[in-house]
């Protein structure tokens, strides 16, 4: 009954190994979370560079010391505001609380003559106790950030006035010394000073608070919508107060490492710090954000606006000529960002179509048999479950012909034979359930595009199979994740193959692959034993159905926009897909076994010379899809289609075509299951039945898998 | 990226406000006439070409009669008292009480619309395409404006109106002078290429007097895909030197789907209805417009509809008639 498939005698299907193409790697970059900082980042180059040019020796290994000695008390301080200002808040009294933390430092160390990890824990409770000040009123009161702070800042910097005046000799002319002291001042670790790492470690800790931990994920949720926060029942009164005392806890740390490096203090210490730190932090968030945690770019908005300062300032410029070229200086760096940021999305949109021409190989082995030459068989098939099953892409028989279809609202549903009048949830995915096929334990398996593998058993349990597989060699942007799962088959020894159709679109924007029409497809295995998944073979164009031929060697992969069918050798995958058929009358969806040996493709969709025509002209269609409304874009003829007949040899032998008014449109799957043939469409709401006349009357497709398997 | 780039205006009214959508068309009734093509009126009653038949009408509801039978399929049809002009193609026949009169035959490589300038002098549209050729394919990608309105008297005068039309398809009668459609440029335009009303939302056919102004039929709506495939030098070359021209992407007189005929996006199907929103290569549209031809209002039949192609109207005892060749019948639209 089958015949042999000759492999070795097909031609090669080339795969290319890498897809380059600059348009791509733009549109990769830009979508991208890290791109956010470009901007600080090119400003601080641009700064670093101007430097370098313009003096001699500014980033001497001395100087560069020296700058990492001072810079540590207002990093941690911008660090804190990040803290406050992802919450949502605002703390001016940053400058107040780190000159009252630096006071309690000296007064601990030399009036009380208190250990230094005393001391440094007297400072850092003096910090927390104005984050908790600040934290109770403005979080939990509901004051005002910008009132609470103002109100602490002046009331702290009352409160140091009076106590350091009244203290300020006695620490001047105390003599303790202390080793420990002075290592945290002055010693240098790796070459840098203490204070630079302690900045670092702190740096690491707010990084990976914010991405890491349920603490920095519940600031950023109340910083970005408090409301939302809320209605997610996050508690948004204790995370402000956290995160003004966390805040305050770090301004403390910086007090001391000023304390310890300076042993002094005057009446001027941390003025004006409160405006230096937001002016950073805006030129690191290009704004005044809430909601974003991004420590990166806020030190490098930090290292900008402390370089240019110092430079500045050593070069002997008046104040207020420094003053005038900063505020200059940031103007521009913050209207570059702000645009940047806003269009951003408009550049990632405008580049990430990128077409390529596509030559798909004319019609052939159809004569006869087109639509305009024969009857369309499709318009007598019975209509199964109208208005029930809303999007039944792919349509499976158990033994006992009850139906299964995935639906569009992320369900399997079952239709009782014999009449499949009564229609039942089998299970709820999520997601869009594609492809289905039962495995040898008679469990069904399922495609979903969004999740992955699904494997979902007869009692309507769901299991996640898998939902990524390895990474392509050369890739910008992280393609780990299964995007489009779309149709699998179970090979004898139980591994399952599946295609991702595209992993550089959605379901939902699956038409912009074909307007792409490269190949961004893969065919994945996935065995359920070792739970190992692996690409199997990457960069196809829109990989679709999947079939293992009746004598289980080789694997049937539908390329939908290449109107072709590949095969591969299951023994040796390694060698690459070879063309089964090629110059199908249409985009061929899924393929299915057929009683007699051959095969069943439905065809989604069919060609016509213009949209062929267009394919080969990849610039049209750049062009259109920017100057003409989606719903205008020239696509394939999805309104019409069918299903072919092949035989075991790949040649076309009989065509059913739906009627172009039909019930029956859009065909992406069919089973035959004792003499009839089942038609699943994606976009349509029916499942059709079609009587085989002279098909074999006992013939199942679960059957014909488990008499080899 | 830092600059808003000028953003320009659309090339086309927007089918809102006068032209907004309903479904005047669908619902009005109708009365099956098979392969329509032109109307007119003649001592009272409606003529109209089926075919190689010209019906009469007397009244509406009555069934039709046939009143003349020609060789070829009728293109056109005019009046003036009792005589009728009939255009057959390139040949033209003038008919008084069942006679043929004689009359030269124009220099005009077809006849799409034929109009009595007088008793005895009768000017011609010649869209510039032979009568076998599909028009409605050709012109988006035609640049050539080979289309022209010529006089001819009985006596056997000629002389050319208008020149330089682009694919002219229908006039009427403006005091001394004449109102002229273009097809794909949507437009009109009076007898000395003047622009009279541009911008049109749909490829026009003929135009009609009626008591409060005009009313133009348009073959279907304009489309954004074609208007845009206009710009691609590259696309209409290849299109043209590889396709045949029934397949060419083009405003099209039926609604339905054929396989080897392109879809925009927008235009699939789901659960099977089409969505009358959905673009198409089709539509229905008839636009009334005022004595200054401003739209005053509109009937039209969706994606979803039937009655597409209106390729003629006619102003009948006060009611509208229009003509769909993509359903076969003539429309009565109530009150014109």
């Amino acid at each position: 009954m089958t015949t042999r498939t000759d492999f070795n005698s097909l031609p090669r299907q080339p795969v290319p190994r890498l897809v380059l193409s600059p348009r791509r790697i733009l549109s990769d970059v830009l979508s991208r979370g890290g791109v956010e900082s470009i901007i600080p980042f090119l400003a601080l180059s641009a700064t670093v560079i101007g430097i370098v040019i313009a003096t001699d020796g500014y980033f001497a290994a001395s100087n560069l010391r020296n700058l990492a000695q001072y810079s540590a008390d207002g990093g941690l301080v911008i660090l804190a505001m990040l803290i406050v200002v992802a919450v949502g808040g605002l703390d001016l009294s940053v400058g107040s609380s780190f000159a009252m933390s630096a006071f309690v430092a000296l007064y601990g160390f030399h009036i009380l003559g208190l250990p230094v990890p005393a001391v440094l824990a007297l400072s850092m409770g003096s910090g927390l106790l104005v984050g908790m000040v600040n934290g109770v009123l403005a979080g939990f009161i509901g004051c005002g950030a910008l009132l609470t702070t103002l109100g602490t800042m002046i009331t702290v910097r009352g409160i140091f006035t009076l106590a350091s005046q009244a203290q300020l000799v006695d620490i001047a002319s105390s003599a303790r010394m202390d080793d420990l002291w002075d290592w945290v001042g002055f010693e240098r670790v790796l070459t840098l000073p203490i204070g630079f790492w302690v900045l670092a470690v702190v740096a690491v800790l707010v990084f990976v608070m914010f991405r890491q931990t349920r603490f920095g994920w519940h600031i950023l949720a109340v910083g970005g919508n408090r409301k939302a926060a809320r209605n997610g029942g996050i508690g948004v009164r204790r995370t402000i107060f956290a995160a003004y005392a966390l805040a305050g806890l770090i301004v403390g740390i910086a007090g001391f490492l000023f304390a310890a490096r300076q042993n002094s203090i005057a009446a001027d210490t941390g003025i004006g710090m409160e405006f230096f730190v937001l002016t950073a932090l805006v030129v690191g968030l290009g704004g005044f954000v809430p909601g974003r945690g991004a420590v990166v770019s806020v030190l490098l908005g930090f290292a900008t606006i402390y370089i240019l300062n110092n430079v500045m300032v050593n070069s002997g410029y008046r104040g207020d000529f420094v003053q005038l070229a900063m505020g200059s200086i940031i103007l521009v760096i913050l209207a570059i960002d702000v645009r940047f940021r806003k269009n951003r999305h408009r550049l990632l949109a405008s580049s990430y179509l990128d077409p390529v021409a596509l030559r798909v190989a004319p019609v052939q082995g159809m004569d006869g048999m087109m639509p305009d030459q024969i009857a369309p068989a499709l318009a007598a098939a019975t209509v199964l479950g109208a208005g029930r099953v809303d999007g039944p892409e792919d349509v499976l028989l158990d033994d006992a012909g009850n139906l299964y279809c995935g639906t569009r609202d992320g369900r399997i549903l079952r239709l009782a034979a014999p009449d499949f009048i009564q229609v039942s949830e089998l299970a709820k995915i999520g997601g869009r359930p594609l492809g289905l096929a039962f495995d040898a334990a008679g469990r069904i398996v399922a495609c979903v595009a969004g999740m992955g593998l699904v494997r979902v058993t007869m009692a309507g349990e769901v299991a996640l199979l898998t939902d990524q597989t390895s990474r392509s060699l050369f890739s910008v942007q992280d393609d780990t994740a299964i995007r489009m799962a779309d149709d699998l088959e179970i090979a004898p020894d139980g591994v399952i193959y599946f295609t991702d159709a595209s992993k550089r679109h959605d379901i939902e924007n699956w038409g912009m692959d074909l307007l792409e029409a490269r190949p961004n497809g893969r065919l994945i295995s996935h065995d359920p034993r070792s739970g190992k998944t692996r690409t199997v073979c990457d960069n196809l164009i829109f990989p679709n159905g999947v079939c293992v031929t009746h004598d289980g060697k080789y694997l049937l992969v539908a390329s939908t926009w290449a109107c072709s069918i590949l095969i591969f050798d299951l023994a040796n995958l390694a060698a690459g897909p070879r063309v089964f058929l090629s110059g199908l009358p249409g985009y061929p969806d899924n393929i299915n076994r057929a009683s007699d040996g051959g095969y069943w493709v439905a065809l989604a969709g069919m060609r016509n010379p213009v949209i062929d025509a267009a394919m080969t002209l990849p610039g049209v269609r750049r062009r259109m899809s920017k100057q003409v409304p989606p719903t205008n874009w020239l696509f394939g003829n999805l309104n019409i289609g069918g299903v072919l007949k092949l035989d075991a040899a790949g040649a076309i032998v009989q065509a059913l075509w739906d009627a172009p008014d039909g019930p029956l449109y859009m065909i992406t799957s069919m089973r035959e299951h004792k003499g009839a043939l089942y038609l699943g469409g994606v976009t349509n709401d029916k499942i059709g039945r079609l009587d085989l006349p002279g098909a074999d009357a006992g013939w199942t497709g679960a059957g014909s898998y488990r008499a080899k398997g | 990226m830092f600059f808003r780039r000028k953003i320009t205006a659309p090339p086309a009214l927007t089918l809102e406000g006068a032209l907004g959508p309903n479904d005047r068309l669908d619902r009005a009734p109708a009365i099956a006439v098979p392969s329509p093509q032109a109307m007119c009126l003649a001592d009272g009653a409606l003529l109209v070409s089926s075919g190689q038949n010209v019906l009469r009408l007397t009244r509406w509801g009555d069934a039709p009669q046939v009143w003349h039978r020609f060789d070829t399929a009728v293109t056109a049809l005019a009046s003036h008292g009792d005589r009728v002009a009939v255009g057959l193609g390139t040949e033209l026949a003038v008919l008084e009480a069942g006679d043929q009169v004689p009359w030269p035959a124009p220099q005009a490589r077809s006849i799409a619309d034929l109009l009595f300038l007088s008793g005895d002098e009768l000017a011609v549209v010649d869209p510039g395409y032979g009568p076998d050729q599909p028009i409605l394919s050709l012109a988006p990608w035609d640049d050539v404006a080979r289309g022209q309105v010529l006089g001819i008297r009985a006596g056997g005068e000629a002389r050319q109106i208008a020149q330089g039309l682009h694919c002219p398809m229908g006039m009427v009668a403006e005091g001394q002078s004449l109102l002229i459609t273009e097809l794909d440029r949507a437009r009109i335009v009076d007898a000395t290429g003047k622009v009279r009303l541009a911008g049109l939302p749909g490829y026009a056919g003929r135009l009609c007097r009626t008591a409060r102004g005009y009313a133009l039929a348009c073959l279907s709506r304009r489309d954004p895909l074609i208007e845009f495939l206009k710009t691609e030098p590259a696309f209409v070359r290849l299109m043209k030197d590889s396709i045949a021209p029934q397949h060419w992407i083009a405003p099209r007189t039926s609604p339905g789907f054929a396989h080897d005929l392109p879809i925009t996006l927008g235009a699939t199907r789901l659960h099977g209805a089409i969505k009358p929103w959905a673009p198409s290569f089709s539509y229905g549209l008839v636009i009334e417009l005022d004595a200054t031809l401003m739209p005053t209002g509109s009937a039209h039949s969706r994606a979803n509809g039937l009655r597409h192609a209106i390729s003629d109207v006619c102003d009948w005892n006060g009611d509208l008639i229009a003509l769909s060749r993509a359903s076969g019948e003539i429309l009565n639209l109530g009150a014109a």
